[in-house]
């Protein structure tokens, strides 16, 4: 933003309850506000949308985070910022004359007689009152009275001005002519405004930008919309212009998805009281005992280390959880059993939870959530080594091969897998179309190896360990990693069923707080012996495995190990967050590679998958600090960064992509009376 | 159905035309009233030994001086209504100002200042519950003059509802306004006379109209007990006196101190009407 006027930063407010609670209004919410821009913030009722006014305007105070005006924090009200109230605020007992003057008088105390009368008549004619001016607010109708407020708020010329619904209590063809001279006024003086307005066609007609703040408890920017439309706009031609209904769309898309989003949480909370009511759950102890009880699936990698030291370290036992560690070699075998109940939770590819609820393969959808994100980061693309004696040693060597060793095979885990989805993207980022051009397979990754052996691939994508492995034995080469993907993406993320972690919210909590814990161990640079140890352990990697992770390898290109494999991520750089932005960046390669139309109610869905909150209060459970996904693009290693604003704007800039659809995609509703708490 | 109906009555409405004039149907009903139960009272004496005058004796035994001449003065406690109510008058207007003027005060302390509104909150509750004539004993100790004492008292009867009502206007201030005040970061004067005084006037005037009725409720009852004149005194003056009239004397001043007490009420209202215009 080339001048930024007023930022919000990271700002939460919440209010006392009667009953001794706290209601959170607002939680962590970034903006940044240029000068003469016109901002709209819009939500339902109740979402905060004019506290976050208040607080710019100084007539409130956020509990943690603050504005900076011109760098300088606001603290106090003043005239600098001048608000529009809903419902004028004009003093009932003075004229609209008296009503301007006052304000001009306090604010320009310095100036002349002459010249505050002047300023006085000015701002009374912009609105075209002159006719008005002895009459006592009572005596006008609405529209008019909003006049005048507008009049008063402009007189004293403020830095900011604030409208809080200022043409909500007013008849459409009022309200017409009024939005007409507002946008008329501000564009005129060109001061920075921030109006609050339930009305999409107003927020669209006078806006730069639209800030659409999700539901409250706890309401955050859902989506901000840039509004590109022409200036000077006038009404009926910027209903003309060919991006306006989609942008409207847009803006009631997210209007619609935030209130299916709350009718869901009432219905899911509605159900689980019934199925407690159901269950008298004091009678039978035993029912208290299998709650405890948590099935947890996993495939061996360097992905289950917490899992490993959550469990050596008895983090679940002292909260008396009895953590059953399932082991699957097939990814597909592992959804199979959390489909069907088998298990409580599993440990899955960062795409799983999502790939789930939108039923992809073929399959039904299934109401996955994810309540935080396990590992991030540890993948690397080999090649077999008879490509390096090829001299193929980058992405642009690879693209040479074209005619020659071609299709290329390469080797995933499992289909629509985070790690097919950075495989797919890099393979496109250097001109390689990985539908045309590339035979994926899906193996097991205990099976890699032998394939590799056999001749039967060319290459894969695996974690750092089975990456080690192949190394170790000569048979690989690492031509990328994350780095020159996306460094820092989400691995592996908990997976489990909506109405499940309904009904068993606090064991889920604590087993997060437990991963959570052992994470922090994970990456403690002075426990890796004790790491290593205890992965070697049958149960978990097996014994050979202790070669592999102890030896910090080269990429077995030959390169002096300047660059060695980006271990993965376990705790640190707010690695837990079930970033919803991340989400929406898999939906857009789904789409992209033709698996699934791009859900145009993304929200919805993710606000639905995505449970930071769950996330958050696993934190605060095991006493940490509270992480919140950032609302900054996504940077990506081919240059193109992922604004999750605009995904349709993005997927129309990468190479390959097959024409997007856009669609309601159906969310799974999660029931939580299914036949699930009975193992 | 209506036009069928509305004919025939304009057709005989210019016959008794005087009786649909906008005055005379607002006091038809009063006037029939009141008449018919002034002839049930002069009904009912007619079956009373001990004297008990109807209406036509009240006016015909109090006709002259009391009606006829309101304002002689025969010397000493002998006065004509006229009189006793200017003394009355005066000491409410004494006591009722000093209320006024002290209770604003105390009102607006308390309305601005949560400490001394929780700290005061119930003394008030407490004190304003106490019946006016409960005072009198205290404030003739105190005052050890009879019309001093009165005042007092009408002073302590009339001062509550100015202090609640001035509080609660203060209060009630919409937070709008002061949203204003604070946006335009008003000075403390400007926010004075222009906001708080305005927007508290409605209340105020409230108060104020509530304490000038219990204000003459008092004097009447503190002036029958110890005082040299005043309509109250009169009263119990009559009633020692045990003449043919006193009755009528009695019941000609409760006419007398009613029509004031309305009167009074009225006016106060009117004032408030005029001073805080808009107010609401």
């Amino acid at each position: 933003m080339a001048n930024t006027f007023l930022t919000v930063d990271d700002i939460t407010r919440s209010f006392a309850l009667p009953n001794g609670g706290q209601y959170v209004a607002l939680k962590d919410i970034d903006l940044e506000i240029a000068e003469g821009e016109f901002i709209s913030l819009i939500g339902h009722s109740g979402c905060g949308k004019s506290t976050l006014l208040n607080l710019m305007a100084g007539l409130d105070q956020a509990n943690t985070g603050g504005i900076l005006i011109d760098g300088r924090q606001v603290t106090d009200p003043g005239p600098d910022r001048m608000v529009v109230f809903q419902n004028y605020s004009l003093l009932p007992w003075q004229t609209v004359r008296q009503n301007i003057a006052l304000a001009v008088n306090n604010v320009m105390r310095d100036a002349s007689e002459a010249e505050r009368r002047e300023r006085i008549d000015n701002s009374i004619r912009m609105v075209g009152l002159a006719h008005a001016t002895n009459k006592l607010p009572g005596e006008l109708s609405g529209g008019m009275k909003q006049r005048v407020a507008i009049a008063r708020a402009l007189a004293i010329r403020p830095k900011l001005l604030l409208l809080d619904e200022p043409f909500g209590a007013l008849d459409a063809l009022t309200r017409g002519n009024l939005q007409q001279q507002l946008m008329e006024i501000c564009q005129q003086s060109g001061v920075t405004t921030v109006m609050v307005t339930h009305s999409v066609d107003e927020a669209l007609l006078l806006s730069d930008r639209v800030v659409c703040l999700t539901n409250g408890p706890a309401a955050g920017i859902g989506q901000i919309l840039k509004v590109n439309l022409p200036r000077p706009r006038q009404r009926l031609e910027v209903m003309e212009h060919p991006d306006y209904y989609r942008l409207r769309s847009e803006l009631i898309n997210f209007l619609q998805q935030q209130r299916r989003l709350k009718q869901h949480r009432q219905t899911l909370s509605a159900n689980l009281a019934a199925f407690e009511a159901a269950e008298p759950t004091p009678t039978a102890p035993t029912t208290a005992m299998a709650q405890r009880k948590l099935r947890i699936g996993y495939l061996p990698g360097l992905d289950v280390a917490p899992l490993a030291v959550g469990m050596e370290r008895g983090f679940f036992r002292e909260r008396d959880i009895q953590v059953i560690p399932v082991v699957f070699h097939r990814w597909q075998q592992m959804e199979e059993q959390l489909r069907a109940g088998d298990l409580d939770v599993a440990i899955t590819s960062a795409s799983a939870p999502l790939a789930l609820a939108l039923g992809l393969n073929g399959q039904p959808a299934w109401p996955a959530i994810t309540p935080m994100t396990v590992t991030r980061s540890g993948n690397a693309i080999c090649l077999a080594r008879r490509l390096r004696d090829l001299g193929i040693q980058s992405l642009e060597d690879l693209a040479t091969l074209k005619g020659r060793e071609w299709p290329l095979r390469l080797a995933i885990g499992q289909k629509g897998s985070m790690q097919e989805l950075l495989l797919r993207h890099w393979l496109a980022s250097g001109g390689i179309d990985p539908d045309r051009d590339v035979e994926f397979q899906t193996l097991s990754p205990l099976a890699i190896q032998a394939a590799l052996l056999a001749g039967e691939i060319d290459g894969f994508i695996a974690g750092r360990y089975r990456v080690a492995k192949s190394v170790e034995a000569g048979l690989a080469f690492v031509l990328a990693t994350d780095l020159d993907i996306w460094s820092g993406h989400p691995e592996k993320v908990l997976t489990c069923h909506e109405g499940w972690a309904a009904s068993h919210e606090s064991l889920l909590l604590e087993f997060c707080g437990g991963l959570i814990r052992a994470g922090q161990i994970c990456e403690d640079g002075g426990q890796h012996e004790g790491l290593v140890g205890l992965l070697s352990r049958p149960q978990w990697l097996g014994n050979d495995s202790a070669l592999a992770l102890q030896r910090q390898f080269d990429l077995g290109n030959g390169q002096a190990s300047g660059r060695r494999l980006p271990l993965n991520r376990y705790h640190s750089d707010r690695a837990h967050v079930a970033n919803s932005a991340e989400g929406a960046w898999i939906l857009t390669q789904f789409s992209r590679w033709g698996w699934s139309p791009f859900p145009s109610n993304r929200l919805e869905l993710l606000g639905q998958v995505y449970r930071n909150d769950l996330c958050n209060a696993a934190l605060e459970q095991v006493g940490l600090p509270a992480l919140r996904p950032e609302r900054q693009p996504l940077p990506m290693a081919c240059g193109l960064p992922f604004d999750q604003d605009d995904p349709i704007g993005y997927l129309a800039q990468l190479p390959f992509s097959h024409t997007t659809t856009q669609a309601v995609v159906p969310l799974p509703s999660g029931d939580a009376q299914r036949t699930h708490a009975d193992h | 159905m209506t036009s069928l109906s509305a004919t025939p009555r304009s057709k005989r409405r210019p016959a008794a035309g005087w009786l649909h004039s906008p005055l005379a149907s607002q006091i038809k009903a009063p006037v029939l009233c009141i008449g018919l139960t002034m002839a049930l009272w002069q009904f009912l004496v007619q079956f009373n030994s001990e004297g008990f005058p109807g209406p036509i004796q009240v006016i015909s035994q109090t006709w002259d001086p009391y009606i006829i001449h309101p304002f002689f003065d025969d010397g000493g406690t002998s006065k004509g209504l006229g009189l006793q109510l200017l003394i009355s008058l005066q000491r409410v207007a004494v006591g009722y100002i000093l209320a006024a003027v002290v209770g604003i005060g105390a009102g607006l302390a308390i309305g601005l200042n949560r400490f001394l509104r929780r700290g005061f909150d119930p003394l008030i509750q407490v004190l304003r519950t106490v019946p006016p004539l409960a005072w009198l004993p205290i404030s003739l100790l105190l005052f050890q003059q009879a019309d001093t004492a009165a005042i007092f008292v009408i002073f302590i009867t009339a001062i509550w509802p100015i202090i609640i009502n001035t509080a609660v206007g203060i209060n009630e201030i919409p937070q709008d306004y002061t949203n204003v005040a604070r946006v335009l970061r008003l000075r403390k004067r400007s926010y004075l006379r222009d906001i708080l005084m305005p927007a508290t006037a409605p209340y105020v005037f409230t108060g104020l109209r509530i304490a000038i009725g219990l204000a003459w409720l008092a004097i009447v009852a503190a002036e029958m007990l110890k005082a040299d004149g005043g309509i109250g005194f009169f009263i119990w003056d009559a009633y020692n006196a045990g003449g043919d009239s006193s009755t009528s004397q009695i019941i000609l001043a409760i006419g007398v101190i009613g029509l004031v007490g309305l009167g009074l009420d009225r006016l106060v209202g009117a004032v408030g009407n005029v001073v805080a215009k808009g107010g609401k």
